[in-house]
């Protein structure tokens, strides 16, 4: 993402107690685990649903079962960007019929990205239930889209980015607020 | 990396990266090939011509099956159902393509190079499902995309290729594909089809297929035309399939757990025997699968995205 | 009358290679000689006025003996979408040829005495180039039955070829090499055996192999000169090897005029500039009859030019129209557009690079042509039919369709720039182009 950095949002202590009040949040509003499994949204959402997976074992002993989805082939603006989005595989190896699922994303922005998970999801089964958790909401929704579970809500322009950088794919643990300097076509 | 090509025409101006970028894309596809709705909105709006001026309902159900779980449409310009048994020309039927705002055509062509010639004439994307005797670029693909499935890294594999090659766009397509893959690629066969001038490749050409057979990772047979006989590049089937046909037995002098591919359709006891075929060391039913998921990540590459910067 | 002043003579019928004057007076050559004064020019033309005299300054510029082109195919009658008589012999004028000699594969065939006479008057209508026919050896191009040979003669053919088709059949070839004798003629031989070349579209090797596209064999070509020519020994009769391409025909050739039997041959300029590997499967410019040979053909074809077995140079202008050319590469016809880019090809490929001299390219585009055919021409020496091209070796021109003469633009030089360009070329003493333009 390109930008001027304008103003640190979380810092790691912040990201890690956002994950952890996640978690707790999720046991609680579903009354346990029974029938939970967590999905992670390509790129950040995995690494955030494996914190949240283990936080979980930590707190109930129970290993959840683990999804990873890929939105590529369910994107809506595939035919107006200019570039090449690389697909990567879906790993869902386990049903999700009749199953409450957790899906996890770094930002919720204008609800695209969720509207193209929701699909895909489906695709793969009718789960009872689908729970929204993400790490930022930035606002500026474009569809009627809202998050179950927010580690924190920022109040953002259009001309700024949020940056959420993690360890296990940036080797950096922070959320940052920058200002944009080029158009950008993430979603 | 950039994702420049529009068309694909053939394997050999593409770089290995981009051959690479293929074979990856086409690992998310075979996913969705397992799964029980196999439908995806990717694509929705997209059309897709496939212009079969040879009849073949394998590869034409391929590129149909991987264009509509990609959710495009597809329209087929057959030999039987169009102006093309009426004599009309490729370049009066790619102008009629043009007029109808397609995005994709799959062409099927028994002249060498009519995949080019549509491509030069046509603002769509073009990919060739096989021309003459020139290339088969997506059977390639597939190809590669199996063995890497089956014995992983290509690089330093030994694979020889026997049959008809002179006549084979299958063959010339691998033996491209293989070699950028860092394949140790040996072609196979009597000298009336594996005449001299297959030396442009650069890879080593035998006529002793027992002698060529050890320490091979990958055999792959190729479709006999039966009618070649007739005139006179070869005298008999008996005589081909006896120097020239894989068995079970015959494949054990590779020494190893070689894998054995056929492009299909094949003549049974021809140029592979019925044991081999349906062995666990056959990958051929697998082929076919994979046939889908390549297609769909050419035709993903190719009209899904812009061209230009890959981006991840 | 006409005054051609410091002009570079190319002659080799007269022995003459250098800057000279030129005299014409109504459709003959009167002399060639250094700088006349215009007191020995008004006595030479036997005038009085030098005003009636038109004076061209040939500063920098060459003199050749109108070319003569010994194979050209006029697609009239039958096919006039391609090209017509009147069309290519206005293509010839701008490409310096004032004699082109038209083959016999027309609809209906040039196999009786009407057709030739026909194309003749058709000739004479346009009053371009000259035009010589060319009949068909076999009636209807069948390779069975002989032409009335005489007869055809005598109505106006200088030669007899089946050229489009080889003549496959032994007994046949050697029966008209022996009939052929009564009328003086050549037999002109398209050697090509049909089952070597079977479906093939190009010259068989490597670059065929890469782009899939099937084989012709030299073999095709060097089996049917290799008869052709013992055919002539045993006979005797006037053979000529049309469109030469591969070494081993180059040699047999060779070895034939050694033997001393009575025959010439020619080779296309395409031959002597592209190989077999310029073949691109998106360019059917480069489709060709024989097929583009390879580097080593090449090299041997150019070498028998130098040492006098090839005789001739001869353009095999083949015209089609754009649409039949727009096909894939194994689906489009045979041909090359040659005579509007031919001269200024050889010109600069060859001639330029020092391979060819201006004198072996005049001896074998003008001279030995008339010769072997027994047609005017050919040379400038005094009383010669003023046949004759100014050519400027420094003219620029890029080739496109809008330009050419001919109805058809099926050159591989298309929208490509070349170098060295006939600027007038008369025919009897008429100037019909000037300019790059047909006046
Ligand atoms: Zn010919």
């Amino acid at each position: 993402m390109e930008g001027t950095p304008k103003n640190k949002i979380m810092d790691k202590d912040g990201i890690r107690r956002a994950v952890s009040r996640i978690s707790h949040e999720i046991v609680e509003k579903n009354k346990g685990t029974k029938d939970l499994i967590l999905i992670g949204i390509r790129t950040r959402g995995v690494p955030l649903a494996e914190r949240i997976r283990e936080k979980i074992l930590e707190i109930e002993d129970i290993n959840l079962p683990l999804g990873l989805l890929d939105i590529t082939l369910y994107r809506d603006d595939l035919s107006t960007i200019g570039v090449q989005p690389v697909v990567h595989e879906t790993k869902v190896p386990f049903s999700i019929e009749g199953k409450t699922v957790i899906l996890i994303d770094d930002v919720l922005f204008t609800g695209r990205t969720v509207r193209a998970a929701l699909d895909a999801l489906i695709d793969l089964g009718r789960p009872q239930k689908i729970q929204l958790a993400v790490l930022v909401d930035r606002g500026h929704r474009e569809l009627p889209i809202r998050a179950d579970y927010v580690g924190k809500n920022v109040p953002t322009s259009s001309k700024e980015i949020i940056s959420v950088c993690l360890e296990e794919i940036d080797n950096n643990e922070e959320v940052i607020l920058l200002e944009k300097s080029k158009e950008n076509n993430s979603i | 990396m950039k994702w420049k090509p529009k068309d694909l025409l053939d394997l050999d101006n593409l770089t290995t990266e981009e051959i690479e970028h293929i074979l990856q894309t086409a690992k998310p596809m075979r996913e969705i090939l397992s799964r029980p709705i196999k439908k995806l909105p990717t694509l929705r709006g997209k059309s897709v011509v496939l212009l079969f001026y040879e009849s073949s309902t394998r590869t034409r159900t391929s590129f149909e099956s991987a264009a509509k779980i990609l959710g495009a449409d597809t329209t087929n310009f057959t030999v039987a159902q169009s102006s093309i048994t009426k004599g009309e020309s490729l370049l009066d039927t790619a102008k009629t393509i043009q007029a109808m705002n397609v995005d994709l055509v799959v062409v099927r062509h028994s002249s060498s190079g009519a995949a080019d010639f549509l491509a030069d004439t046509l603002k769509a994307s073009v990919i060739n499902g096989g021309d003459g005797q020139h290339a088969h670029p997506t059977q390639a693909l597939l190809d590669l995309f199996t063995i890497q499935e089956r014995i992983g890294d290509i690089k330093g594999k030994k694979v020889v290729i026997v049959g008809d090659i002179i006549h084979s766009r299958v063959a010339r397509s691998n033996a491209i594909g293989l070699q950028k893959m860092g394949a140790d690629v040996t072609l196979v066969g009597p000298p009336t089809l594996l005449p001299t001038e297959m030396s442009y490749l650069g890879i080593k050409l035998s006529h002793d297929l027992d002698k060529e057979l050890p320490g091979a990772d990958v055999v792959m047979a190729l479709r006999l035309q039966l009618e070649r006989q007739q005139s006179g590049l070869f005298p008999s089937i008996r005589e081909y399939s006896k120097l020239y046909g894989l068995s079970v037995d015959r494949i054990k002098k590779t020494g190893k757990q070689t894998i054995v591919m056929h492009p299909g359709p094949m003549n049974r006891g021809v140029e592979i025997a019925s044991d081999l075929a349906d062995s666990v060391q056959s990958v051929i039913e697998k082929q076919v699968t994979n046939g889908v998921a390549i297609r769909m990540a050419l035709i993903y590459l190719l009209i899904g995205g812009g061209t230009g910067n890959v981006v991840d | 009358m006409l005054w051609i002043k410091n002009v570079t003579v190319i002659d080799p019928g007269q022995g003459v290679s250098g800057v000279n004057d030129v005299l014409v007076q109504k459709d003959k050559i009167v002399e060639v000689g250094p700088s006349f004064k215009a007191k020995e020019v008004l006595v030479k033309l036997g005038v009085t006025d030098i005003n009636e005299v038109n004076q061209i300054d040939g500063d920098g510029k060459y003199l050749f003996p109108g070319l003569i082109d010994v194979h050209v195919h006029l697609r009239e009658p039958g096919q006039e979408d391609k090209e017509d008589i009147a069309s290519g012999s206005r293509a010839a004028i701008r490409g310096g040829f004032t004699s082109i000699m038209a083959m016999a594969n027309t609809f209906p065939i040039v196999d009786q005495r009407a057709v030739v006479e026909f194309i003749k008057l058709q000739a004479r209508r346009a009053g371009m180039a000259r035009v010589y026919p060319i009949s068909a050896v076999t009636k209807g191009f069948k390779g069975q039955e002989l032409v009335e040979m005489m007869d055809i003669k005598d109505g106006g053919a200088v030669g007899f070829s089946d050229d489009g088709k080889g003549i496959q059949n032994a007994e046949i070839m050697r029966l008209a090499l022996e009939y052929v004798k009564l009328t003086g003629c050549p037999i002109i031989s398209h050697c090509e055996d049909e089952a070597l070349a079977s479906k093939g579209v190009m010259r068989r090797g490597r670059t065929s192999a890469r782009l899939g596209l099937p084989g012709i064999p030299a073999s095709s070509e060097s089996v049917m000169v290799a008869r052709d020519i013992l055919l002539a020994a045993e006979t005797g009769g006037k053979l000529h090897i049309a469109h030469v391409s591969t070494k081993e025909s180059v040699e047999m050739i060779r070895w034939a005029k050694g033997k001393g039997i009575d025959l010439s041959a020619e080779v296309n300029p395409h031959h002597l500039i592209f190989t077999d590997e310029d073949i691109t499967l998106t360019d059917t410019s480069y489709k060709v009859n024989p097929p583009l040979p390879s580097r080593e053909d090449q090299e041997a074809l150019l070498e028998g030019i130098i040492d006098g077995t090839i005789d001739m140079l001869a353009t095999d202008h083949a015209p089609h129209t754009w649409e039949e050319k727009a096909r894939p590469f194994q689906e489009a016809p045979f041909g090359i557009n040659g005579l509007e880019t031919s001269l200024a090809a050889v010109w600069q490929k060859l001639v330029q690079s020092g391979k060819l001299t201006p004198e072996k390219l005049v001896e074998c585009w003008s001279l030995n042509p008339a010769q072997r055919f027994g047609i005017e021409g050919g040379t400038l020496k005094p009383g010669s039919l003023a046949d004759m091209v100014l050519f400027d070796p420094l003219y620029k021109e890029e080739i496109s369709t809008e330009a050419m003469e001919s109805k058809s633009g099926n050159t591989p030089f298309l929208k490509k720039e070349l170098q060295g360009f006939p600027v007038i070329t008369w025919v009897e003493g008429r100037m019909l182009m000037k300019n790059r333009k047909i006046i």
